[in-house]
């Protein structure tokens, strides 16, 4: 089966409208989540949120779109794509190509059209130029759609975990010769409907997140969107590079195509023990991990490091502490990057993805903040400032509810 | 691909097989069950073994997938597999109406919890106990053939493995409402017409779950899934190239299909999408309809693959299926299927 | 209103708000545990919506689960922190 590597990287988060902006931000340990005043829910100002400043108005304008029922989803989502494909230099008969697949994640969907969804289930206005936009499927319809994208979409609501899952299908797309290249990843964006649910579950915290810390109170919501473009290596071939040429750090192979990374392992598997919460002892975290290792032949002693799901929840953070210890003894580093940009939900899989990768590609890791106390009986640290570190093999986390839960494993590529 | 060896469905029709007669005369005759203004609602059984707590919270379409599930977790698969267009949109608006009327106050989480798209494949893991691969698929048309696809792939890297794949949705009254205004149902009552002649646009309502248990065994399955493809666009040449050259991959030497199930749904705008798939396989090519029996959704071609399944073989060969269905204009997915005797 | 006649309506208002369709009040001891398996079989989101009830019932504001687990014990229980903090 093809190797599949990442080729092009696009985000945007509450700590960047772009991966340079992203990544100085986590250099930096600059936190993004911020007490709001412009969202339009009672909780502005009173509960902070990972908010991406770009108002909708001028992502609107920057794409010159005219339909209105293009929603803040799909417009976050445009922006990161958009990004993607120029990190990626993919051109548009690539993008056309029947073997290049889009795998898209989002939870929200249209649901932040909150007051027209709610307006047009009391009474449906023939002429509401939302009705269509509502579902998941709209978002990924609209992309493909405006790129010309010619081959197999999809879209993936698996919860917390999407956009994770809408990594391993591309990858696997691409490893069982159903497509050569595949742009995968996930966006959501801040809505009253996911602030109310998380508020109703008294899983929202009122100050900024402390991700593993003993005096954790919840997560903070975030907004965001990212992709990544996964190539096999007939792919790389066709675009004339040869794997291991080039790295990271943007000196291009001869096409002048970066390769960032390689997708090595993946693993799915759900907790089944509630609707809402992982069972203690964090089983389907340990399972997708274990399955995640397996898949790429590694042992738990090959991972240098974790971006943890990491949500700052009582529930989560003791599950996946317990899974890591069960699994590794002594965890390798780790950290929680829903310190910076808040728990972006269906996007959070794709975010962190992007955030591994530009550990793994620079070498260094960024700081867990607003860590202070370990969790009684567990005893583990997150990495609490930036560091440059070796790193071969890195681990990325995403749990959503309905206990599903996915693994990724990116690798160096030398 | 991969063969199917277990089906389970819940639908307008009930749970049992049609039986070979798929009556396409006016609806409600041969016992069959017609729709009441237009909505084909699904006949929901005794769920047997699942408990009132469980079920309590469940929206139709979560109970539908659990309902449809019980047969085939007899099976113990490795992992879940469900497609479902509408997702919790019932649950959804529900919640959202508490979030209007108390003006975001003290809110109930239990429709929030339960309104999300993976609240179904969830549910039927979590009352299984089962801890492996779980996955839901929301991209309408394609909802259900892209858990086809991802299943046809873990069969392949699992060799031994078996899994349950299904397509789920529910009549949602917000998702009919929004559909209604935007035209995608007919306008005048259907009860007791034909779907086929009536010359009008739009379709009617419809909803149901159709699960398979699927892994790579031949001996003992009832069908072979062979090959699937979705194609998006609506530009004639396109798609009847598209249909040609999957035909022509899966049907090599210019063979034909036994028979064509077709999609078409009585929406007198998407009758040319199936008329050109008619007329790419030729005349030859017996063609039967199935909406008339569950509606119109966004996995009607799960319960359209259930259906191929409960059809007798004819004569001593593999009877060789061509599925096509056509959602919303823009969405058109082809399933060959081999079917065992 | 009459401790019983209290008792009663609670139970009337949780079956309804909980939707508990295979139970009767009559099944609901007073003094029964509404959650864990011994008794209703109720689970954390239950516990959420519980205290959603007392607020809309009887304009009780519970703050948390912490403080919430201390009430919803039992029905007794529950009557009791009625009777003593309603404001509807």
């Amino acid at each position: 089966m093809s190797r599949v590597f990442i080729t092009g990287m696009g985000i945007i988060s509450a700590v960047g409208v772009s991966l340079a902006e992203n990544r100085s931000a986590l250099r930096a340990g600059k936190c993004g989540v911020i007490l709001s005043a412009r969202l339009p829910t009672r909780y502005a100002g009173i509960l902070p949120f990972g908010e991406i400043g770009t108002g909708t108005d001028e992502l609107t304008e920057k794409f010159k779109i005219t339909d209105p029922g293009i929603t803040r989803t799909t417009l976050l989502a445009l922006h990161a794509f958009d990004d993607a494909l120029s990190d990626a230099r993919l051109t548009a008969a690539e993008l056309s190509d029947p073997g290049t697949a889009l795998i898209g994640a989002t939870t929200v969907g249209g649901m932040c059209l909150t007051d027209e969804l709610y307006r047009d289930s009391v009474i449906p206005c023939e002429g509401s130029a939302f009705l269509s936009s509502y579902d998941c499927a709209s978002v990924h319809l609209y992309l493909q759609g405006r790129y010309n994208m010619q081959g197999f979409t999809t879209t993936i609501n698996t919860a917390c975990s999407s956009s994770a899952n809408a990594i391993q299908y591309g990858a696997r797309l691409i490893k069982n010769g159903l497509a050569g290249r595949a742009i995968v990843g996930g966006t959501d964006s801040l809505a009253k409907f996911t602030i109310n649910g998380f508020n109703a579950l008294q899983i929202l915290s009122s100050g900024i997140c402390r991700p593993f810390d003993r005096d954790r109170a919840g997560l903070n919501l975030g907004e965001g969107a990212a992709y990544l473009v996964l190539e096999g290596e007939e792919a790389l071939a066709g675009a004339g590079v040869t794997v291991g040429e080039s790295v990271a750090t943007g000196a291009g192979g001869s096409a002048g195509k970066k390769i960032y990374a390689e997708l090595t392992g993946y693993c799915n598997t759900n907790d089944a023990f509630h609707p809402s919460a992982l069972s203690l002892a964090g089983d389907g975290p340990y399972l997708a991990m274990t399955g995640a290792l397996q898949s790429a032949r590694l042992n738990a002693a090959d991972i240098d490091f974790i971006n943890t799901h990491g949500t700052a929840t009582e529930n989560n953070d003791e599950a996946e502490s317990r899974a890591m210890v069960r699994l590794f003894g002594e965890p390798p580093v780790f950290v929680s990057t829903k310190s910076y940009t808040g728990h972006t939900l269906g996007a959070s899989g794709a975010i962190e993805a992007v955030y591994s990768i530009l550990s793994l590609a620079h070498q260094e890791l960024y700081a867990s903040l607003n860590f202070d106390q370990p969790i009684p009986g567990i005893g583990l640290r997150p990495l609490q400032a930036y560091k440059n570190y070796t790193l071969r093999h890195v681990m990325s986390n995403s749990f959503g509810f309905g206990g599903n839960c996915t693994s990724l494993i990116f690798s160096k590529v030398s | 691909m991969f063969y199917i060896h277990h089906i389970s469905c819940i639908s307008p029709q009930g749970s049992g097989a049609v039986g070979a007669d798929l009556s396409v005369g006016p609806v409600g005759a041969g016992g069959l069950v017609g729709p009441v203004g237009n909505l084909l609602r699904a006949i929901e059984p005794k769920y047997e073994g699942v408990p009132g707590n469980v079920l309590r919270r469940m929206s139709k379409s979560v109970r539908m997938g659990v309902g449809a599930s019980l047969p085939l977790l007899k099976q113990s698969p490795d992992g879940i597999l469900i497609g479902t267009g509408y997702g919790g949109m019932e649950d959804s608006v529900k919640f959202l109406k508490q979030v209007i009327d108390y003006q975001e106050g003290v809110l109930a989480p239990g429709p929030f919890v339960q309104s999300t798209a993976n609240a179904i494949a969830s549910q039927i893991g979590l009352f299984n106990q089962n801890k492996g691969y779980n996955t839901t698929y929301v991209h309408r048309g394609f909802a259900f053939e892209s858990a086809l696809i991802d299943a046809g792939m873990l069969v392949r890297e699992q060799p031994g493995s078996s899994w349950l794949v299904g397509g789920v949705d529910e009549i949602s009254g917000h998702n009919y409402r929004f559909e209604y205004a935007e035209g995608w149902y007919k306008k005048e009552d259907f009860s007791g017409r034909d779907l086929y002649t009536a010359d009008s646009p739009g379709s009617i309502a419809g909803e149901g779950a159709a699960l398979f248990l699927v892994n790579d065994a031949r001996a003992g399955a009832l069908a072979q899934v062979k090959g699937i493809a979705t194609l998006r666009g609506e530009d004639e040449n396109d798609v009847r190239t598209a249909m040609a050259l999957f035909l022509g991959r899966q049907l090599p030497d210019g063979k034909k299909p036994d028979l064509l199930i077709s999609g078409e749904n009585g929406d007198n705008r998407a009758l040319k999408w199936y008329q050109l798939c008619e007329a790419v396989l030729g005349q030859d090519v017996a063609v039967t309809r199935f909406k008339h029996l569950c509606g119109e959704y966004p996995t009607a071609s799960a319960y359209a693959l259930w259906l191929a399944c409960t059809l007798p073989g004819k004569g001593s060969s593999p009877q060789t299926i061509l599925i096509y269905n056509n959602y919303k204009f823009s969405q058109h997915s082809l399933i060959l299927i081999e079917r065992f005797l | 209103m009459e401790t019983i006649e209290l008792k009663q309506q609670l139970k009337r208002q949780i079956i309804e708000f909980l939707n508990l369709t295979d139970t009767v009040p009559e099944d609901i001891r007073d003094d029964k545990p509404l959650f864990g398996d011994e008794g209703l079989g109720l689970d954390s989101i239950d516990s959420l919506e519980l205290i959603v009830l007392l607020n809309r019932e009887y304009g009780i504001v519970i703050k948390d689960l912490k403080e919430g687990r201390k009430v919803l014990v039992d029905i007794d229980t529950m009557v009791e922190y009625i009777k003593k903090n309603r404001t509807k």
